[in-house]
């Protein structure tokens, strides 16, 4: 595999630049766990004595020159362990585990959702080029991609769920609730997720919208597609065995790429429905300015979208022969 | 000024209300806040008055004018994202222009580091990179153009490594033209109408990335952002139970939605008018 040669140290070295990116940041910028600056500049107010801060930057190993600090780091980062959060009193690892499954379920269910919506849409506004459907199905899409959507999400906070109060103001699952059956209780989260997944999807509908169309658009336009008609082949199937096979290489592709940018929306949305994943403790952790908790959480992002862009290259090594990668 | 009219008569009725609308932005956020009577951080009157002749948009929780805050919100909105974008469309070319022309080392360095760039999430390292640095607005210029000149820069690239084995651009250099003459006379000239469009799309995003940290609480606590009065207006307890979001809520709301609907419009057309595609 000529991929693996090429494309992996690639990889390895944009990791490691990540990693080294990561150390760096919160080390040449203002402000520490135990003094905290406030908004005022040059007015610092300190909750430790200087002793203590003493103990403590020993204890965290902060008090080293940074050539080992740094050495340190790396090491702790490649073996697995990203240490311990300063204001949760656990580690990085659990913290991150114990958010991460929610944050998963509505970072790829609506991956998911937007792609399959998108491209249904997309091969119908294909089909019939400039149609009345394919006109306002365009006109639409395109503005509500244009629209922030933590926008989108503020409105669905505000008209559904609160003033009309069909679903939660906040939470992943009803407070000291308890379940008399596992269904009542996927109901409730499923119930719970909603908002938010739906404003994730719409965010993202545009982006498979626009590519599936094209795509489509394109194939369409083939000879083996006249070919397929010509034999008198239910439209049904043209459109989704024979074109569709054939233009969802793109959109494969876009899929893991659009993983990346799914959580930095989650991030958002996450904070507008106060959902408890990852956004919601990344924020946390900025207000506590736990140092060690932000740096896991932000190497986890990067690391996952490193692992979904690779994962792309291979699949569309694979599916398009043609493609000298 | 002439290229503008015949942009101006080129764009559809959407571009041209756009236009008009951005036009409307740029006006009050220049002279917005000379014209209202009330200032944009001192309360002014009781709390949540209805909009009315006094206060045009009403007011807030703290009796603070809303049509102030507005105005207030829209010269920080476009000074964000006219500077962030000019700030790295300017550098992104320069640097596109050196990658193309000289090609080697440094080109391959910097197609590294613009790759690396684009795989990390932009927005969790902005709110890290936001919060450190502190949150004034050069911080967020500044960070928001490092992460957004690898556009201007890679398209700027290609157009160069294209137009390096032009027969015109050949004889030039056998003439003994230098980068600086290269750049001027022939690379910029080309490459202008590609980055314009890319340019307002910066823009937008600026304001968009602006309003995002300011709603989450990481922007400037102090400054009128349209994404801070956004954030009050939800996180206030009793919003769902009165009419005050009628005002308060929706007047943000529709001002983040309009400019950047409105940019992304002449974005499109500027986009059909330069005949470029991005």
């Amino acid at each position: 595999m000529r991929i693996f040669r090429k494309r992996i140290p690639e990889y390895l070295i944009t990791l490691f630049a990540i990693i080294t990116l990561n150390f760096f940041i919160p080390r040449i910028m203002p402000g520490d766990p135990f003094t905290f600056v406030s908004s005022e500049e040059n007015s610092v107010s300190t909750v430790y004595t200087d002793e203590e801060v003493a103990r403590l930057k020993a204890y965290y190993g902060l008090d080293k020159p940074l050539p080992e600090q740094y050495l340190n780091y790396l090491g702790n980062t490649l073996r697995g362990d990203f240490g311990y959060s300063i204001y949760f009193n656990d580690t990085v690892l659990n913290l991150v585990g114990g958010r991460i499954v929610y944050t998963l379920p509505i970072a790829i269910s609506s991956l998911l959702l937007s792609c399959l919506l998108g491209c249904l849409i997309g091969c119908m506004s294909a089909y019939k080029r400039s149609g009345i459907f394919d006109r306002v199905s365009y006109a639409l899409i395109t503005i509500f991609s244009q629209i922030p959507s933590f926008l989108i999400g503020v409105f669905f906070l505000f008209f559904l769920a609160g003033k009309l109060g069909w679903f939660p103001l906040s939470g992943a699952m009803k407070a000291f609730a308890t379940y008399e059956s596992g269904f009542e209780k996927l109901r409730d989260i499923l119930y719970h997720a909603f908002l938010p997944v739906l404003t994730l999807t719409l965010a993202h509908i545009g982006e498979f919208y626009l590519l599936s169309r094209n795509s489509m658009i394109s194939v369409l336009s083939k000879d083996y597609i006249v070919t397929a008609r010509a034999k008198g082949l239910l439209k049904k199937r043209v459109l989704y065995v024979h074109a569709l096979k054939n233009a969802m290489l793109p959109i494969i592709t876009r899929l893991c790429m659009s993983l990346g940018t799914i959580f930095g929306g989650a991030v958002l949305i996450e904070n507008v429905f106060n959902y408890p994943g990852l956004g919601t403790l990344m924020r946390q952790a900025i207000t506590y300015r736990d140092y060690t908790l932000i740096q896991g959480i932000f190497l986890f992002f990067a690391f996952t979208v490193l692992v979904m862009n690779m994962i792309a290259d291979i699949i569309y090594g694979k599916l398009d022969p043609r493609v000298e990668l | 000024m002439k290229n503008f009219l015949l942009f101006y008569k080129s764009s559809s009725i959407s571009g041209k209300i756009s236009m008009l609308m951005i036009a409307l932005v740029f006006f009050v956020a220049v002279f917005g806040t000379a014209f209202s009577r009330h200032s944009a951080f001192v309360p002014s009157d009781s709390a949540f008055v209805p909009p009315n002749t006094e206060h045009l948009l009403g007011t807030d929780d703290l009796g603070i004018d809303l049509w102030a805050q507005i105005c207030e919100g829209a010269k920080l909105s476009l000074t964000i994202g006219i500077f962030s974008a000019l700030l790295s469309g300017i550098a992104g070319s320069f640097i596109g222009i050196i990658c193309g022309y000289y090609g080697g080392f440094f080109d391959k360095f910097v197609m590294r580091v613009s790759d690396i760039l684009i795989a990390i999430p932009s927005l969790p390292l902005m709110i890290v990179m936001g919060v450190f640095f502190g949150a004034g607005i050069q911080n967020i210029i500044f960070v928001l153009a490092v992460f957004s000149w690898t556009g201007p820069a890679r398209i700027a690239r290609s157009k160069v490594i294209s137009l390096k084995t032009e027969k015109h651009v050949l004889v030039a250099e056998s003439y003994g033209a230098g980068i600086f003459y290269l750049t001027f006379r022939h690379f910029l000239p080309e490459i202008f109408p590609v980055v314009m469009v890319s340019f307002i799309r910066l823009v937008n995003r600026g304001i968009v990335s602006e309003a995002s940290l300011s709603f989450l609480g990481l922007g400037d606590p102090t400054a009128k952002s349209w994404g801070l009065i956004l954030n009050h207006a939800i996180s206030f307890k009793g919003i769902y139970f009165t009419d005050f979001w009628k005002w308060w809520l929706v007047s943000p709301f529709a001002a983040i939605t309009l400019t950047v609907l409105a940019i992304s419009f002449i974005a499109r057309d500027a986009e059909k008018f330069l005949d470029v595609k991005l």
